[in-house]
């Protein structure tokens, strides 16, 4: 009960910033729940599920490169058209990854998942015609004050947030769970859990999608190293920060992070130490992350 | 003589050059317990296995009320009807025995691809699972997490999950293995209850408790039908003395 009053709160004070127009506020924690909603569905997989992916970064950058895309090439602006197409772009590659990289399991998947980020990556980054290494802009943002992006993403994280917490208290969120536990032994119960893998893979590749296109909106930019397996590392890390299967957790992960990375620049140069320090830290002392230290029930 | 629910025709599986399962035509009629002995090595697990899916056939094919489930995965083979235990808990270690039910009941929802509705507000399925763990006596231990049950219960459990799908055909896998007196009697007397008035295909070690609930026995050796006849006719058979060598049957 705390911890709803406490998100609530927090969701509250984050729409508020939409109001104070301050454009470095608007643009570092529009940036910061973009993560949000990358760890949170990442989590779907990670936490829930039982499956370590490296591809959430693809679909974060495919839809990315599809509003540049379809606004570049075809002059699509209106987001009414542009986001329904990026995330079907994002939703497509997540069923076609998905559906090949299950195939197989446990640390084939990890490496199979990471293989396809990585040929997605060099596919953008050798590739002129698709920006090159230098990445291309968005030549008309669809939204157009940043205010308006910031409250777009606002809205996406607690629309992402009621979903995933929706989904997980439903028939299908407990087959994942079980899945998570033993999933051999739920196939002998009679669920065909390959299938249900896909699925949680395609809604968790949709979201990152979500964020990607947020992303190019509000930065109007996007180059292949949002696409590369770093950045997938990187928001697996922000899970196992934040408590995985806890869906706040991580996006506490990822708010906690972007703090670190805007202060710890002023403060050292070498700031991504200080966060390798907090993981080591965490993984070994909070085996459930920040979300450890809250910890209420045990589901979202 | 009823219809065979299950039949198996000269079912062959080969690990290498060894035949663990060797041409083995049996027929299981409906309603009742069928037990599968053998000594150590002798398939029976193997034989297990290839039913519920878990292993494919080298040769031979299964059929299921007439339709041939040779090649079903074990998801396909549970929602045709076929429930199994494991002989080592195979269970949910994480979840509460509530919860581990919840998941086998709610396996026989036309599609678990629900996403909106909460689980908890579909009341057959809750209705099904609790049920099932009041027939295994696990009523007063729904909140216990499964993973901190004792041995004898786990077995309890294992049992409830196969009854909460509903199954017309169970598959036991040694469900006795490992337990001590007490307990054994405990779940002997669960498996008599279980088996009114359902078909079972029972694979176990303990003679005395095959004999006292089984309708027909089954004796494999090296992966071959040896003997097939009512408790008393395979008791008192010549060549099964012989295959246990000196093993006391009951």
């Amino acid at each position: 009960m705390t911890r709803r009053i406490l998100l609530l709160a927090g969701a509250l004070a984050l729409g508020a910033v939409a109001f104070s127009g301050d454009r470095f506020w608007l643009q570092f924690l529009g940036k910061a729940m973009i993560g949000c909603i990358l760890a949170m569905s990442l989590d779907l997989l990670v936490g829930f599920t039982g499956l370590v992916s490296l591809a959430h970064s693809a679909f974060f950058g495919l839809a990315a490169y599809a509003l540049a895309g379809v606004t570049n090439r075809l002059g699509l602006v209106n987001p009414l058209l542009t986001f329904p197409v990026c995330l079907l772009a994002a939703a497509a590659a997540a069923l076609i990854i998905g559906w090949l990289s299950l195939r197989a399991t446990g640390v084939y998947f990890i490496m199979v998942t990471l293989a396809f980020t990585q040929m997605l990556f060099y596919l953008f980054n050798d590739s002129p015609a698709l920006g090159g290494s230098d990445g291309l802009y968005v030549a008309e943002r669809p939204v157009g004050s940043r205010a308006a992006a910031y409250v777009a993403i606002w809205a996406a994280l607690v629309l992402a947030y009621l979903l995933l917490a929706r989904i997980l208290r439903a028939p299908y969120g407990r087959a994942l769970e079980g899945i998570r536990g033993n999933e051999q032994r739920m196939r002998s119960l009679g669920y065909p859990t390959r299938r249900y893998k896909l699925v949680a893979f395609v809604i968790a590749g949709t979201l990152a999608g979500v964020a990607g296109y947020l992303d190019a909106t509000l930065y109007g930019f996007v180059n292949p190293a949002q696409l590369g397996w770093r950045r997938s590392g990187l928001i697996l890390v922000t899970v196992l920060l934040g408590g995985k299967g806890t869906l706040y957790g991580p996006a506490l992960g990822a708010l906690l992070l972007a703090f670190i990375e805007h202060y710890g620049e002023r403060v050292t140069e070498h700031w991504n130490a200080l966060i390798a320090a907090l993981v080591i830290a965490v993984v070994l002392f909070l085996p459930r992350g920040l979300a450890g230290l809250v910890q209420g029930g045990r589901r979202a | 003589m009823p219809e065979p629910l299950l039949l198996t025709e000269a079912l062959t599986r080969r690990f290498g050059a060894l035949a663990a399962v060797d041409g083995v035509s049996l027929a299981f009629e409906e309603g009742r317990v069928h037990a599968v002995i053998g000594p150590n090595g002798a398939g029976k697990s193997t034989f297990l296995n290839l039913l519920s899916g878990e292993l494919r056939a080298t040769q031979g094919r299964v059929r299921f009320r007439g339709l041939d489930v040779t090649r079903a995965t074990p998801d396909e083979l549970s929602r045709l009807g076929i429930g199994r235990s494991y002989q080592t808990a195979n269970l949910f270690p994480e979840l509460s025995c509530a919860d581990c039910a919840w998941l086998a009941a709610q396996s026989r929802m036309p599609s678990s691809m629900r996403f909106f509705r909460p689980a908890e507000r579909y009341a057959e399925v809750g209705d099904r699972a609790a049920r099932a763990l009041e027939v295994c006596g696990l009523s007063g231990r729904r909140l216990a997490l499964a993973g901190q049950l004792s041995y004898g219960e786990q077995r309890q459990l294992e049992i409830a999950m196969m009854l909460a799908t509903e199954p017309t055909l169970l598959l036991l896998d040694e469900p006795l293995a490992g337990l001590g007196h007490d307990e054994a009697r405990r779940v002997v007397a669960l498996l008599t209850e279980v088996a009114r008035g359902r078909t079972v295909i029972l694979v176990e070690h303990d003679m005395e408790a095959v004999f006292s609930i089984s309708d027909t026995v089954t004796v494999l050796v090296d992966g071959r039908v040896l003997e097939r006849g009512s408790p008393d006719q395979v008791r008192n058979s010549a060549a099964v003395r012989e295959a246990y060598l000196g093993e006391e049957i009951a």
